[in-house]
């Protein structure tokens, strides 16, 4: 970019030499968070977002509308034997392309890591197929972060905010969940408002979690970092602007990146520092893009673990039908959970743990995903009992494993010219039998409460992206340190799920906020520091 | 048939695509203006798409090799698609098909679902609790 006026975005706050702002790249729960704290650190942030800024009056309540207006849909290619290779061959996952990143489409639920869900390696042992390892870090590293992010987020049930109440669908699977004996029954913790909270109103139970929020009620970093950001001056977010391209210099510091905006010209940003935050399937394409002579396997990879060890959470849903109605649209999507399942019992035929948790699509979405590629009058009959049905969605831990792997598809390139990720899963065997295991329980809730017919869901794309750039002790085993940092390039950080060394059970969001938090302060001592 | 939304597929294409919308997912009180909704979609892609636009034209024709597909028995229609399930083109009607018939506000209104609620308030006062065939959970479970 020339600063003598080729620029069309005269808005930018910082000018494309300045080498002294940190630039971040995505803006979602890890980005959109570090920003915000960074700017209120005092630092000045370039915040650079692929998506629009959409605000939430323009969110659309219609799933396939809404599904076109903020989700990831740039081209990706699937390999290896999972189901969704097979069924959503081109939408390996199901995230969000806007600004506030996928927080738009989170439904809320914010369960913490447990403390041995750090140290798989450790608890499990050597699993055979498998890549475990500990995090550098454990939970008393992170509980005073996970303090803050609460607090931040205004999580029910933390903090004196108030349950969320129970909706019709929870009322179904919460009675089935206590007559099977579970014991950890609620309507969870979670991240809306019951009552008004931070400039935000209280929920008016209105649905559509995954299309957006029009009514604010629900913490995202749109709605609740960003403008938080924007106020302290020094924050300069650029939507519709795709980063292809982080530069270094001759020392292997990174210097800034490239970028290309909304009218498709080159742009070039200095920086102190970059930190990555796109979400773990494009966090991992964006480093191996910018291979250069120095860093020939991509940036921050001379461990070879860059975009290896892919997560994406062993998941399912379970709906089942019933002689009276549900109407199971009606409210708050996700706010309940059963957390018995979450303990590590391998007694039960897979190592790790899985939640219960309340869920619901309408007819469009349920219609696609119920049984995919499904038709004729058995299926249009079941659809025809859509509001006397109650679902639930499981999400457990799945296991790293090398070879499930962001890696560039040379053979296919996008709009900008960069080689599209290929994403590519062969489940490991506890994965499956995690599921297995998920599916019979959750019949079985539903069958204590006498459901007429149950189904067993398989996994949508994945909204749970991780593992990518995972943390590690030592360099050769991972992409980062405990900080997120990379081990090869001391200005340079990893900011979302993409450093996360194992998934755990828990929806990744919370954890996600709390390591931006964490790694905020890091930032902040090493500038005071003059190391960066 | 040559409103510029069905400008590429002609009306015995038009009237196949819903004829096999019908039997893919038949909800028999819905109106055929539902399922034409199927070829309005397809006829889309195939502007969009060349690729496609030959797909759909070879599986209209192949449908249509003896009596017109629209023409036949619920009977025969289901067992002339049975016959092609797995093709591209069953797949591009299907995966249209499932999106256009589900998407429409006259289904909605037959599985009842009364879709958006935030310009009504939500259902906060409309019914989001009003479950009453099992106990409230107990409280601060």
């Amino acid at each position: 970019m020339s600063p003598q006026g080729h620029d069309p975005r005269p808005v930018n706050r910082f000018p494309a030499h300045d080498s002294d702002v940190i630039v971040v790249i995505g803006s979602g729960a890890g980005g959109g968070t570090l920003a915000n704290e960074l700017c209120q650190k005092g630092a000045r942030v370039v915040l650079i977002e692929a998506g629009k800024h959409h605000q939430p009056e323009d969110f659309i309540n219609d799933e396939w509308a809404s599904l076109n207006q903020l989700a990831w849909l740039d081209e990706r290619t699937t390999s290896g034997s999972w189901r969704i290779a097979e069924e959503f061959p081109s939408l390996p996952a199901w995230t969000c392309k806007t600004v506030g990143g996928t927080t738009v489409h989170w439904a809320g639920c914010c369960p913490r890591f447990k403390d041995w869900e750090f140290r798989i390696r450790s608890e499990h042992g050597p699993v055979d197929g498998a890549s475990l390892l500990d995090w550098p870090i454990g939970l008393s590293d992170l509980e005073p972060y996970y303090e803050k992010a609460e607090y931040r987020i205004g999580v029910t049930r933390t903090n004196g905010i108030p349950a969320p109440p129970a909706s019709n669908n929870f009322k179904v699977m919460g009675n089935g969940a206590k007559r099977v004996g579970y014991k950890g029954v609620s309507t969870g913790r979670m991240a809306f408002n019951t009552v008004p909270r931070g400039g935000r109103p209280a929920t008016i139970q209105d649905g559509f979690n995954y299309q957006g929020d029009k009514q604010r009620a629900h913490w995202s970093t749109l709605t609740a970092e960003i403008p938080k950001a924007e106020q302290t001056g020094r924050l300069d977010l650029r939507s519709e602007a795709m980063v292809i391209r982080v530069e270094h210099d001759k020392t292997g510091k990174v210097t800034g990146v490239v970028y290309v905006d909304a009218q498709g010209n080159e742009q070039r940003q200095r920086a102190r520092a970059v930190c990555v935050a796109c979400n773990a399937i494009e966090t991992a394409r964006l480093l191996l893009n910018s291979a250069s002579a120095l860093f020939p396997d991509g940036l921050a990879n001379s461990g070879g673990q860059l975009g290896c060890n892919y997560m994406r959470h062993v998941t399912g849903a379970v709906f089942a039908t019933f002689d009276k109605p549900v109407r199971m649209y009606r409210g708050e999507t996700m706010a309940g959970i059963v957390t018995d399942e979450s303990r590590n019992d391998p007694g039960r035929g897979f190592v790790g743990g899985y939640y219960m948790q309340l869920h619901s699509l309408g007819p469009s979405f349920l219609a696609n995903f119920l049984s995919p590629r499904a038709w004729g009058r058995d299926f249009a009959k079941i659809m025809e009992q859509y509001d006397h049905m109650a679902g639930m969605f499981l999400v457990g831990e799945d296991l790293p494993r090398d070879r499930n792997r962001v890696a560039l598809n040379r053979d296919v390139h996008d709009q900008f010219g960069q080689p599209v990720p290929d994403v590519h899963v062969d489940e490991h065997p506890n994965d499956v039998a995690m599921r297995e295991h998920g599916y019979a329980a959750g019949e079985s809730v539903y069958s204590a409460v006498d459901a007429t017919g149950t189904f067993r869901v398989p996994p949508y794309p994945a909204s749970h992206n991780l593992g990518t750039a995972r943390m590690s002790a030592r360099p050769e085993d991972g992409v980062v340190n405990e900080f997120g940092r990379a081990h090869d390039v001391p200005n340079l950080f990893v900011s979302d799920g993409s450093v996360m060394t194992s998934g755990a059970a828990a929806n990744p969001t919370l954890t996600i906020v709390a390591l931006a938090l964490r790694q905020a302060d890091h930032i902040e001592q090493q500038m005071k520091a003059g190391a960066l | 048939m040559s409103t510029p939304e069905t400008a590429t597929l002609g009306s015995r294409a038009m009237a196949t695509i819903a004829a096999a919308a019908r039997i893919m997912y038949p909800h028999d009180t819905l109106p055929d203006d539902v399922y034409a909704r199927v070829g309005e979609g397809l006829a889309k892609t195939a502007r969009e798409d060349p690729g496609a636009a030959r797909t759909i034209a070879d599986g209209i024709c192949a449908l249509n090799c003896g009596r017109p597909f629209a023409e036949l028995s619920a009977d025969e229609q289901l067992e002339a698609l049975k016959g092609i399930e797995g093709s591209a083109f069953f797949e591009l009607v299907r995966s249209t098909a499932v999106v256009e018939v589900y998407s429409d506000e006259r289904t909605w209104q037959l599985v009842g679902y009364e879709g958006p609620s935030f310009d009504k308030g939500g259902y906060i006062n409309r019914g989001f609790n009003d479950l009453d065939w099992l106990p409230d959970p107990e409280a601060g479970a």
